[in-house]
């Protein structure tokens, strides 16, 4: 074991503080920005739901709920692809919900193909609620959108979008929405609630499922290389990512998440940084025997760099169950905290980084260190 | 600068050592003029009343206070280099090479054991490997009766053992000079008499010079040289007849 960390071992609760602090800045971190990503999940939900590899959408589409209307002859662009299957049109809209008890709520209407091979249809949809679906004006909308649209209350009227009534025929349960409710419909019921909105033979998306990620990628490639003025084309995943980053910038929340975490950061550094300060100066004498015995000031400097390195690795050590613990509380409250492994690995960087700051400043304490003082 | 003249005793002069402390009329001369020759193999006593600047002649001596002005010339490794003409750099490579330092306060790394306690000083300060300075620490450890103590950390052991610990934290390294600042003062005489023979056979058979400043007269009869240092005045004193 290296004196470095001997030293931190025997006097561990003088460290104490130090490693503490490390781990609080960890977890503010890790579950700030897991936060943040689960709460931009929701943004994705249309895309992460579904089984589609390629999505086609107008122009410069930044967001799953900012698409235009295409033509549904764009359908053709990708029927003639090889290593494409079945492609299919989707429509995903912003419609006005009157609910049953009076007033009005903005939802976002998701058509699509209802049939067993689809790859539009919500995966967390049963057979029977596709089936259902199938029947004109049916809807299915999360659980926990039911009381936000009034749909579990009988009021003098029924529910309608876009002033055609709608009826509910079940509900899901992990599609949740940030400020739209999702509402699950056929492609053909929505282009019915639609109505005029919806320019005639126009969607707004076409999908198609690849034979393989890599396949998906080349076709996506391709598209917006053929056609670059009037279409876009993605692949899920990277449809995904710009919807939650569209969010995440738009909205500006990162900004403010960020600053958050920013402090956390700074209080860890400032607590880190005293905590080695006042370990290395208790034990100035015995540094200043070996300043004294001709041992160079930086073998000392680095004996508390070497110190502050194992603060941040144990104050992470530590970190990573509570983040764990924390998100499993939170999933019990509906919160999705998203611990993917690049937070993880991000987090550990920056605070040990922050750590490996905090000794540095600690190191007046070492060029304060005078073998003279040692005599009476 | 390092002066190349070859010198064979003595191993240390100081020439003329003046040191002061504090402006205007606070103004007070420690070291008046002093002049000390350190010879190889002596064990050196310097006593005095406290404040009599027997400290401060010391960390002159050392290398760790420079003087207004005179000299102090050391032999190292067959040149005399005049101390306080070094760089700090150059300084600080001559203490490594040639000083060891005991205290009174033994300073010891409390997480270390006693092994590691000497071990430090050759890996960090001569750049030994592991296993070169493992050895070279239980060696001395053993010389000074304390192998079975190697892997004790400081709160395990007794003031005695502790203050030959700081000993061989000295010693290890083989150093020409060693300077005491009272070895002998936190211990009851039964360890500091083991402490000033240690230091003397230590002085006799290393063949190093030895410096210790100390209030206690029971170190007379052990000492070769005897310095008395008072206002500034040093004066070498006969030593007592046994």
């Amino acid at each position: 074991m290296s004196y470095a960390l001997q030293t931190l071992w025997h006097e561990r609760t003088r460290y104490a503080s130090g490693v503490l602090a490390v781990t609080f800045s960890a977890v503010l971190i890790a579950l700030q920005c897991g936060l943040l990503l689960g709460l931009f999940k929701i943004t994705s939900i249309p895309i992460d739901n579904t089984t589609a590899d390629v999505w086609i959408g107008s122009t410069a589409v930044s967001s799953v709920d900012l698409g235009k209307p295409i033509p549904n002859s764009y359908i053709t662009r990708l029927a003639g692809l090889s290593g494409v299957k079945m492609p299919e049109q989707y429509i995903a809209n912003f419609a006005n919900f009157f609910k049953p008890t009076g007033g009005t709520e903005l939802c976002f209407l998701l058509g699509s193909l209802m049939d067993d091979n689809t790859s539009g249809a919500a995966t967390l949809l049963s057979k029977e609620q596709r089936e259902a679906l199938t029947m004109p004006f049916a809807i299915v909308v999360d659980e926990s959108d039911v009381k936000r649209l009034a749909l579990d209350k009988t009021g003098d009227g029924e529910p309608k979008i876009n002033g055609k009534k709608v009826h509910l025929v079940g509900t899901v349960k992990g599609l949740k929405s940030l400020a739209a409710p999702w509402v699950f419909c056929s492609l053909h019921t929505a282009r019915q609630l639609m109505g005029p909105m919806l320019p005639p033979d126009h969607v707004t998306y076409m999908l198609a499922r690849c034979d393989s990620p890599q396949r998906a990628k080349q076709v996506a490639e391709e598209l917006r290389a053929q056609y670059p003025d009037d279409m876009v084309a993605y692949t899920a995943e990277d449809f995904s990512y710009r919807s939650r980053m569209y969010w995440l910038t738009r909205t500006k929340a990162g900004l403010a998440i960020g600053y958050a975490a920013l402090l956390g950061l700074i209080v860890g550094a400032v607590i880190t940084a005293q905590t080695l300060y006042s370990a290395t100066a208790a034990n100035a004498k015995e540094f200043a025997i070996l300043l004294a015995l001709g041992i160079p000031r930086w073998r000392i400097s680095l004996m508390v760099i070497t110190q502050s390195f194992w603060v941040g690795i144990i104050g992470i050590t530590l970190a990573y169950p509570v983040c764990l613990g924390l998100r499993s509380i939170a999933m019990q409250f509906n919160t999705d905290v998203d611990m993917r492994w690049e937070i993880l690995a991000g987090t550990a960087a920056i605070t040990v980084g922050m750590a490996l700051i905090a000794g540095t400043l600690a190191l007046r304490s070492v060029k304060q260190i005078e073998p003279m003082n040692l005599l009476r | 600068m390092p002066a190349t003249k070859t010198i064979t005793t003595p191993s240390l002069r100081g020439v003329n050592l003046v040191k002061t402390y504090g402006d205007g009329d606070a103004r007070r001369t420690t070291l008046h003029e002093v002049t000390i020759d350190l010879f190889p193999g002596q064990l050196v006593l310097l006593m005095g009343p406290s404040g009599s600047g027997k400290s401060t002649l010391l960390a002159v001596l050392s290398g760790l206070l420079e003087p207004d002005s005179g000299q102090v010339l050391a032999e190292d490794d067959g040149r005399l280099l005049d101390v306080w003409h070094l760089t700090p750099k150059q300084r600080e490579e001559y203490r490594r090479r040639n000083t060891g330092f005991i205290f009174q306060g033994y300073n010891l790394f409390p997480a270390l054991t006693a092994r590691q306690q000497l071990e430090i000083v050759l890996k960090w300060g001569s750049g030994a490997s592991s296993g070169d300075a493992r050895n070279r620490s239980e060696e001395m450890l053993s010389k000074l009766g304390l192998l079975k103590n190697k892997n004790k950390k400081p709160a395990l052991m007794s003031g005695g053992e502790k203050q030959r610990v700081a000993i061989g934290r000295a010693l290890v390294k083989n150093p020409n000079f060693v300077f005491a600042d009272e070895p002998t003062s936190a211990l009851d005489w039964e360890n500091g008499e083991k402490v000033i023979e240690l230091l003397r056979d230590a002085a006799h058979e290393r063949k190093a010079s030895i410096l210790v400043v100390s209030h206690d007269h029971r170190i007379l009869p052990f000492v070769d040289v005897y310095y008395h240092l008072e206002d500034g005045h040093l004066e070498r004193r006969p030593l007592p007849q046994h």
